[in-house]
């Protein structure tokens, strides 16, 4: 299953594209999909302490827009989105 | 009536003009324009412009979503809103945010432009990355989105 991971705010500074792909071998939920991305960051950022610290505290958000928690399914190949904390007008 | 976008600004303006053609009704007594510029300093350093990143389709749903809610919490009556937020870089003095709220009454106008920002400032997927003298940059950091 793919899972391609749109970048936002900070998260932009993850990758040179504006997102980054998975590769997971059966169905998972969002807390892996966070786990995964947290190994990303603590891998390819090590001294980057809050580039981890925003993931933590980021949400995640599905193909219909609409904010999704931990317990979230993926099951199929999709684009979710990291939603770091906000903070416009 | 309501109009929202996420207007990308290396392609378009976002402009009062604009929104008070929007939010012109003779239905409305009163009509109040609201407007977030970048100024020059924030936490000692200066500022010299603010890049604006946002989810358009979530940012344009919690626009809407906004607005049917101080629609049903602040019992307007003869509603009209215009809300447009800058994506992209913004210079100092540049304009962020514009918000033209227009109802019946006029102390309607200041609750519901309120109620907007502050919404907002706690639920509408914006980003800001300020760039400061020197060059250096930082992705301020927000609040979290609830789950």
């Amino acid at each position: 299953m793919k899972i391609k991971l749109e970048l936002f705010g900070v998260c932009r500074e993850f990758s040179d594209n504006d997102f980054l792909n998975f590769d997971f071998d059966e169905d998972i939920e969002i807390k892996d999909l966070r786990k995964e991305v947290e190994k990303f960051v603590s891998k390819q950022f090590p001294e980057n302490k809050n580039f981890l610290e925003m993931v933590k505290k980021s949400a995640f958000s599905s193909e219909a827009n609409e904010i999704i928690g931990d317990d979230f399914k993926l099951n199929k190949n999709q684009t979710v989105s990291i939603i770091p904390p906000i903070g416009g007008g | 009536m309501f109009h929202c976008e996420v207007v990308d600004v290396s392609k378009g303006e976002i402009s009062l003009e604009k929104a008070q053609k929007f939010i012109e009704s003779q239905k409305c007594g009163a009509s109040l324009f609201f407007t977030g510029t970048v100024r020059d300093h924030n936490n000692d350093k200066t500022v010299t412009g603010i890049t604006y990143d946002a989810h358009d389709a979530m940012v344009k749903k919690s626009f809407s979503e906004i607005y049917n809610d101080a629609i049903s919490k602040l019992k307007l009556e003869h509603p009209a809103a215009f809300v447009e937020h800058a994506k992209g870089y913004v210079p100092l003095g540049g304009t962020s945010v514009i918000i033209a709220v227009a109802c019946k009454h006029r102390a309607q106008v200041y609750e519901f432009s309120r109620f907007i920002i502050e919404e907002i400032k706690k639920r509408t997927p914006i980003w800001k990355k300020e760039h400061y003298e020197g060059e250096n940059s930082k992705w301020l950091e927000g609040k979290q989105i609830q789950k």
